[in-house]
């Protein structure tokens, strides 16, 4: 069987699948399509997986239309399979299938809609993460976002419209950069294909097209993935969405957004001196200061859907620094991570939504004790509250010891730490709403103003809600060892992809042998454990700490950051704006320094 | 001189102020109006990188194929980001049209702000 013709199906089938849905909804049982969705996730999740198999010692391009380069002039479009971009896609595909489980009987009242719209939402992923040319990138990125926008206002509810609105408004404007940076692209090239692109900027100086190019197209990337000053979307469209949506938005759509931001410096910019400084001098702090802000932030949340979307922020950050150190062993780190990030914050979103369908509300003090009666939800909360905050028992874990040894490597010792406290404020967050809601300890404020009800379809099977959970943590703490090995292989043909000779018939990765392992030990998870079991525990039962007098100026600045983050839609953009300026100016300093 | 660098000038300006706009707008329907301004800069922009002076459309239906013409890629592109503008604008009003139905108001600032 020829795998080439095989690359363009995970996502035709999806396409098509979701064609059907809308086609055949009067017509068949609501089962069918159901049942229907979930088999076309999970045989997309297999072939996927097969297609990173088969990329494992060359990469795989598929010519649309069969216009390759042996035609003279490059105009055709191409899907490159490698086994990150294949990996990263299976992941995608299995994580749509749990959620489909999930959501079965959910949306009775509207029909296939929400079927049509994940199977195309599943579509646009893959191919964001399998295709090759900088135009076809921005049609994937612009499908899953107007289909992200159409799922957030979903319910036509007050917080969900101005929620999906103002997500909308600094998508979009994310979207005209990023088309802006493609025409830029082009005009500095000639060329759109991104192999085609980076061997041509490589051969050259850079200029000032080049430059502007991935300014835009990097701050769109950012905007997606919701790195620091371009995340006060996130919280709003995570809180508000409802939870399958969500669990599908923190789980893979903001890494998926990092996967294209790694796609432009690993092989756009590769050959651009000055962006490879800017990444490592501007990009690596920017997630660390995103990985402290998001932590804190989800600390002074008890909205459960609004911390896990904080706690997002903070580990986009981790990912965003590991991926801006642009070697072999910090790009192993965070597909890792990444993997781990994904199952276990996708695991929290269904039991927040399981705690909004059985008990109508996400609020951890509407919930104070509520949940007393339900072992296994509990189980499943507290053990993917503990991966959370670092745990060093599977993927996440490693994934945290795999970034902090990469860190090491390029002499950034000072990312363990950062990596620590984003674990630590996280996890301690998830396991202060865990002991509030479970068990019903803490202290419970008096004057509490009641937030309106968050309910959801409570009348579905409790145990398919529950399975896909399960499935998720189960595989987070068992599967750790052969994934860790994957991840590890796709690095090193993610960062050293021999880009133009892939398209001109050479196929073979530069180097295929795969790097020894090099970790950041133990400790630190156990320390960053520690960490969150005291931070929770000072939440719980310490309230007024903060307000002790030699704490002033901890509960001065948390006071300071909850007010940055509850600007409006104009303050939104306004920090966008200011995002992209401080973008500019870092490349024009690398340029003059180069 | 000036006469190439203008579409750059222009594009760049219709960014800049649509994005003001955006910042200091008191209502939705007028920030999504601010919205298709800073995509008319992109279509400035993309215009502006596939035009060739003295050169006719990329339609070789009554001249010779190999005559001048602009760059047909860069058309493409931008019939594509109008589509994209037109589905978003779409439901941008949409939704600004269900938020004034509940609230009565679309007034960013008197929208109250989730806790």
């Amino acid at each position: 069987m020829n795998p080439l013709q095989w690359i363009p199906m995970p996502v035709v089938v999806p396409l098509l699948a979701a064609a059907f849905a809308l086609l055949a909804e009067k017509l068949v049982p609501r089962r069918v399509v159901d049942a229907l969705a979930v088999l076309v996730c999970a045989a997309v999740c297999v072939a996927c997986m097969w297609l990173a198999h088969a990329s494992a010692h060359a990469p795989l391009a598929y010519w649309y239309g069969e216009w390759g380069p042996t035609r003279g002039p490059v105009l055709g479009i191409s899907f490159v399979v490698d086994s990150a971009g294949a990996g990263a896609s299976a992941f995608i595909a299995g994580l749509f299938a749990l959620t489909f489980l999930f959501v079965w009987h959910y949306f009775e009242e509207v029909r296939a809609h929400f079927h049509a719209l994940m199977l195309m939402f599943c579509a646009a992923m893959i191919g964001f993460c399998l295709t090759h040319d900088l135009f076809n990138i921005f049609v994937w990125f612009e499908t899953m976002s107007v289909i992200a926008f159409a799922l957030t206002g979903y319910r036509l509810e007050d917080a969900a419209l101005e929620g999906a609105l103002n997500f909308t408004v600094i998508n979009t404007v994310g979207s005209f950069l990023m088309m802006a940076g493609v025409g830029l692209a082009y005009a500095a090239t000639g060329a759109l294909d991104m192999a085609l692109v980076g061997k041509i900027l490589a051969e050259r100086h850079a200029d000032v097209l080049a430059c502007g190019a991935f300014v835009l197209m990097s701050a769109a990337m950012l905007i997606k993935a919701a790195g620091v000053p371009f995340h006060f979307w996130l919280p709003d469209a995570h809180a508000v969405a409802p939870s399958p949506v969500s669990v599908i938005f923190s789980g893979v759509m903001v890494p998926v957004g990092l996967f294209g931001l790694g796609r432009l410096l690993t092989i756009v910019f590769a050959g651009v001196p000055a962006v490879a400084s800017l990444a490592h001098g501007l990009l690596v702090p920017l997630g660390a200061v995103t990985a402290i802000i998001g932590g804190f932030m989800a600390l002074q949340q008890t909205h459960v859907k609004r911390l896990l979307a904080y706690s997002t922020v903070s580990h986009v950050g981790v990912m965003l620094a590991a991926l801006s150190l642009i070697t072999v062993h910090g790009t192993a780190g965070w597909l890792l991570y990444m993997l781990g990030h994904g199952m276990v914050k996708a695991c929290l979103f269904m039991a927040a939504g399981m705690l909004a369908a059985v008990l109508d509300s996400v609020d951890e003090f509407e919930l104070y004790g509520r949940a007393r009666g339900r072992p296994v939800l509990a189980c499943c909360f507290f053990v993917a509250g503990l991966c959370l905050a670092g745990f060093p028992i599977g993927i996440m874990g490693s994934g945290a010891e795999a970034v902090e040894g990469a860190a090491k490597l390029t002499g950034d010792d000072w990312l363990g730490p950062i990596i620590i406290i984003s674990s630590a404020t996280t996890g301690g967050a998830v396991l202060r709403a865990g002991v509030r809601i479970f068990l019903g300890k803490g202290e419970l404020p008096a004057n509490k103003s009641p937030l309106p009800n968050e309910s959801e379809r409570g009348d579905r099977p409790w145990l398919l809600m529950l399975l896909p959970a399960l499935v998720l943590v189960f595989a987070n703490v068992s599967a750790a060892m052969p994934l860790e090995r994957m991840a590890r292989a796709a690095a090193a043909t993610f960062v050293h992809m021999p880009v133009w000779d892939v398209l001109s018939g050479k196929q073979a990765y530069a180097t295929a042998a795969v790097p020894a392992e090099a970790s950041g030990g133990e400790f630190s998870g156990w320390l960053a454990v520690g960490i969150a079991l005291v931070i929770a525990a000072a939440q719980l039962f310490l309230p007024g700490l903060l307000k002790n007098r030699v704490l002033w100026p901890a509960h001065i600045s948390i006071r300071g950051l909850r007010a940055l983050h509850a600007g409006r839609v104009g303050d939104q953009v306004a920090w966008l704006a200011a995002g992209l300026a401080m973008l500019t100016a870092g490349i024009v300093a690398m340029s003059v320094l180069h | 001189m000036l006469l190439r660098l203008l579409p750059w000038l222009a594009a760049a300006w219709l960014m800049a102020i649509g994005i003001y706009g955006m910042i200091t707008s008191r209502h939705y329907v007028h920030l999504i109006g601010c919205l298709s301004v800073v995509q008319s800069g992109t279509y400035v922009v993309l215009l502006a990188i596939g035009f060739v002076w003295h050169a006719g459309p990329p339609i070789f239906y009554d001249h010779p194929p190999g005559t001048p013409a602009v760059d047909p890629v860069m058309q493409a592109l931008v019939l594509t980001d109008v589509v994209v503008g037109a589905a978003v604008s779409a439901l941008l009003l949409a939704l600004a049209l269900q938020l004034h139905k509940r609230r009565q108001t679309l007034d960013p600032e008197e929208l109250e702000p989730v806790p």
